[in-house]
């Protein structure tokens, strides 16, 4: 029975409620909000007007130009540098997500210490920087030449200077310049060396070109210089007179720029270079091939045997002649390798055919063609030098033989990104004391005696030689933009620059080597032996604050070096060997570096881990690539948990069909799996390095064995492909349900 | 209310209090920004002791001239003075302790307040010959803040409606953007 409710209560009841409101809505929400002024204010800065500085993007090693906005002494956005050749204002992902860099919650507070390594006492034991500097300086002297300095491939030129120069001080060997992947630029410039004579990073013009043949390169996501390629790209299917550029791929597993070809030619891992071949040998009975062009293609492979290619790659003639009559008859026709050809067991054999067509195309040094990088006119600014692997493994050997007393550690994590059977962890064991320079505390760090975190590169000086540079020389620069004390007083870093000549200063025996008193003479005394370039000015002061304000050095205009481009007989190329056997372990591994996470340093972003992965539109997660016929083979759909075992190791993830990739192969990606990175990147997923063999050269080429586990998970994924993947939906993958 | 007897209890009590909402929000959007007692704040900063010790305005929001906000001092700024003068005052014991030597900035609770949505530059009034008082009132005899105006839109047009150069003032993205 409902309730009375009388006309006074109703009108008692409805002034107080109207009352209380009355009085709640005077209290603005935004009464409370309060403003907090600085502790310390940064010159220069006002209150409501932005600061915009130039600097250098070093999420990867390409070097784009980056120009940061800054409020009030943060900062707020990243974007690319309109002025800079190389990127011209266009920036990726990974360098807008750099501000979770600066400001990410898990950064090393100050100088770290532990007496035994991994002992998890790293975090208990801070130190006061004075010391530990001092305590650097002691090690140093103490190694002598026994000190072994291993560098990542995205360090700052003069930081690979400083760290060379203590290396010669010290008599020790030089500085391993080396990351996962770094084999494949090294090859490249090696490459160039033996088909063209000069040993120099080529870059492809292709936005002049017609015809782009690309063998296992991705260049859209992770190839050299992908914010480069990704104007070219788009040039190169928008050109004049509406030309729109033909691409064909050939690749195991198809990338983002297999996504995009005309022709996606899925092949086995390293055959890329007998398709090399074989498509040289075809251009020579192709009608509509000029005359000079079939003379060179018989010079390059006219004996080679076509069969060889088809049976080895397992492709099909038609897509073969289609390769040879496309390229063989465009206007500007460009190969390009890719870097991964370097982890597979005829590796550079495969890139020099692959390069050659570039030759037989006659496209090489010529627009729309190969460029080789430019020269700088001055040796001072350092290029990074990128060691060959024999280097690493040398290092390695040294270490395990006691051979090194100290080992410093800048800009790569190894204990995450290389295999687990190059036996690092045993080397290391080896070693009386080593340095990390994390900004990050990563899984070197735990092994680490001393971690010295650097700053991040927003707040840090340096420059970096770009390279591709696509015919540009290009010297970009890199300052603070945020003052690290005031961007975040919470974090006591230093730079490594700094920490570094303050060390050599206190340790007699390299004392003499340093004449610069912090690490910003350093950079200027380098950069103003350039000439004046586009910015012009006269002078060390005007060149340098120049260098800093447009962002870097290059010169007004300059032409593409010329390319020495002669025929010859191509390499002899054998099917390659695949690691494990064939019954045991019926599947070809490829294992890339992810678009987002790299091979891991990006894991600690929220950004990246929350950006869906381009291909497959998961993120936060791992997954494992396998060919819808081969999931139905084995039994397993979305979110089943696999375990896959190579020769070398195993892991598990959760499937993900995919209908790009061949059936007999099976795709894991690089970038998870840490241990010890943060909170946004620990625990979580797999680290496909473990499946992997300690030399590059069979990284592509490993056999691996899946198995189920009878696990599932559910996929974060942003797009359902179930029922949309070319004819293979969901009711015949057994085992798929809607929700996977 | 006689038709209220068909409605059982809980749907009239729910009547009254979206009735109730409804006006509440009316309320909380017309009233906008409005003059208010002063709030608390984290430390007592009587603004007539430190006009009258002849302390200029400039002096603390030096940027008023120079940009559109006219600044809030920095903790490096009060310390500069307190660590000498005053400084055995337990509130100025409290800004050396709690806030200069640890380096922590002092969350100050905002009083002059805008409606949302809109800018405001100090630096083109200021530079106009506008006196802080005529928005801020006679801060230099407040001993805790509070807001004198109610800052709302027509009190902005009532006064720039009386400038010369009145249409590029009414354009709205002068102060809407």
């Amino acid at each position: 029975m409902p309730r009375k409710i009388s006309r006074r209560t109703f009108f008692k009841t409805g002034a107080a409620v109207a009352a209380a409101s009355v009085l709640a809505g005077c209290e603005q929400y935004t009464r409370y909000v309060t403003i907090e002024p600085y502790v310390v204010p940064p010159e220069e800065q006002l209150t409501g007007i932005p600061t915009y500085y130039a600097s250098t993007c070093r999420m990867c090693p390409a070097g784009c130009g980056i120009i940061v906005r800054v409020m009030n002494g943060r900062a707020l956005k990243i974007e690319g540098n309109p002025e800079h050749p190389l990127n011209r204002g266009k920036l990726c992902a990974r360098g807008q997500a750099g501000l979770q860099l600066l400001y990410n919650p898990d950064r090393v507070r100050g100088p770290l210490a532990q007496a035994k390594r991994g002992s998890g006492a790293l975090g208990a034991n801070p130190l006061p920087w004075d010391q530990a500097i001092d305590e650097l300086a002691r090690q140093l002297q103490a190694a002598g030449n026994k000190l072994a300095i291993w560098v990542g491939p995205a360090t700052s030129g003069h930081l690979l200077d400083l760290f060379g120069r203590i290396a010669k001080a010290a008599g020790a060997p030089a500085p391993v310049v080396y990351a996962p992947g770094s084999e494949g630029q090294q090859m490249l410039i090696s490459t160039s060396q033996r088909v063209f004579g000069r040993s120099a990073m080529p870059a492809y013009e292709i936005s002049r070109a017609d015809v782009v043949l690309s063998f296992s390169a991705d260049i859209l996501g992770t190839e050299q210089s992908p914010t480069r390629y990704g104007i070219e790209y788009g040039n190169f299917r928008t050109q004049a007179k509406g030309l729109r550029g033909h691409l064909i791929q050939f690749e195991t597993r198809q990338s983002i720029t297999g996504s995009k070809a005309d022709n996606w030619y899925p092949i086995r891992p390293g055959t890329d270079g007998l398709v090399a071949l074989a498509i040289a040998r075809l251009m020579v009975d192709q009608p509509g091939v000029p005359a000079d062009r079939v003379g060179r293609a018989r010079t390059m492979a006219g004996s080679f045997n076509v069969d060889d290619a088809i049976k080895a790659a397992d492709v099909p003639m038609e897509a073969l002649v289609n390769a040879a009559q496309v390229f063989g008859a465009a206007q500007h026709p460009v190969a390009i390798p890719g870097a991964a050809l370097a982890q597979t067991p005829n590796g550079a054999d495969a890139m020099a055919a692959v390069q050659m067509l570039n030759v037989v195309a006659g496209t090489a040094g010529q627009p729309g063609g190969l460029l080789l990088d430019a020269d700088l006119p001055s040796p001072a600014p350092v290029r990074t030098a990128v060691s060959p692997f024999a280097d690493v493994q040398n290092l390695l050997n040294n270490l395990r033989g006691g051979g090194v007393q100290m080992l410093m550690i800048y800009g790569f994590n190894p204990a995450h990104e290389l295999p687990a059977s190059l036996g690092l962890a045993d080397a290391l064991n080896k070693v009386a004391f080593v340095v990390s320079f994390g900004s990050l505390e990563d899984e070197t760090a735990l092994q680490a005696n001393l971690v010295l975190p650097d700053r991040t590169y927003l707040e840090s000086w340096g420059y970096s030689v770009v390279s591709p540079n696509f015919g540009t020389p290009i010297v970009s620069s890199q300052q603070p933009v945020v003052s690290a004390t005031v961007a975040i007083p919470a974090v006591d870093a230093r730079a490594t620059g700094d920490v570094l000549l303050t060390a050599a200063k206190r340790a007699p025996a390299l004392a003499g080597a340093f004449t610069w008193n912090d690490e910003v003479a350093f950079i200027k005394d380098t950069i103003t032996q350039l000439p004046a370039g586009a910015a012009g000015g006269s002078g060390a002061d005007l060149l340098w604050s120049r260098f800093q304000q447009h962002g870097g050095w290059w010169p007004a205009s300059a032409a593409p070096a010329a390319v020495n481009a002669t025929t010859g007989a191509a390499p002899t190329l054998n099917a390659p060997q695949y690691q494990g056997s064939a019954t045991e372990f019926p599947y070809l591994l490829q294992v890339y570096e992810s678009t987002l996470l790299g091979r891991g340093e990006g894991a600690n972003l929220p950004w990246l881990q929350g950006s869906p992965d381009p291909m497959t539109t998961i993120a936060w997660q791992s997954w494992v690539e396998i060919n819808p016929e081969t999931a139905q083979k084995l039994g397993v759909s979305y979110g089943d948990v696999v375990r896959v075992t190579s020769p070398n190791g195993s892991i598990e993830a959760p499937v993900y069909v995919y209908p790009v990739i061949r059936p007999d192969a099976i795709g894991l990606h690089l970038g998870q799996g840490h241990a010890h990175f943060g909170r946004y990147a620990d625990n979580r997923g797999a680290n496909a390095t473990a499946l992997l063999g300690p030399t590059p050269d069979n990284w592509a080429t490993v056999r691996v064995k899946v198995e189920r586990t009878g696990q599932r998970v559910n996929q974060s994924k942003f797009e359902w492909t179930e029922g949309v993947n070319q004819g293979f939906t969901t009711d015949v993958i057994p085992g798929s349900a809607i929700g996977g | 209310m006689q038709f209220m007897r068909n409605i059982p209890f809980a749907l009239r009590l729910a009547g009254v209090v979206v009735v109730a909402l409804v006006l509440t929000g009316v309320l909380y959007f017309f009233w906008g920004a409005h003059a208010q007692a002063a709030p608390p704040q984290p430390l007592p900063f009587p603004h007539k002791l430190m006009v009258g010790a002849g302390v200029q305005c400039l002096f603390c929001h030096s940027t008023a001239t120079t940009g559109p906000a006219a600044g809030i001092p920095s903790v490096e700024k009060c310390a500069g003075c307190h660590q000498v003068i005053a400084a055995n005052k337990p509130a100025i014991q409290t800004l050396l302790t709690k806030y200069w030597q640890p380096k922590q900035p002092i969350p100050w609770v905002r009083v002059n307040q805008l409606p949302r949505y809109v800018r405001f530059a100090h630096n083109v009034h200021v530079n106009s010959g506008i006196n802080c008082e005529r928005c801020h009132g006679n801060v230099g005899q407040m001993n805790e803040d509070y807001q004198v105006v109610r800052m709302n839109m027509g009190w902005c047009l009532s006064c720039n409606d009386q400038q010369p150069n009145i249409r590029q003032l009414q354009d709205c993205s002068i102060c809407h953007y």
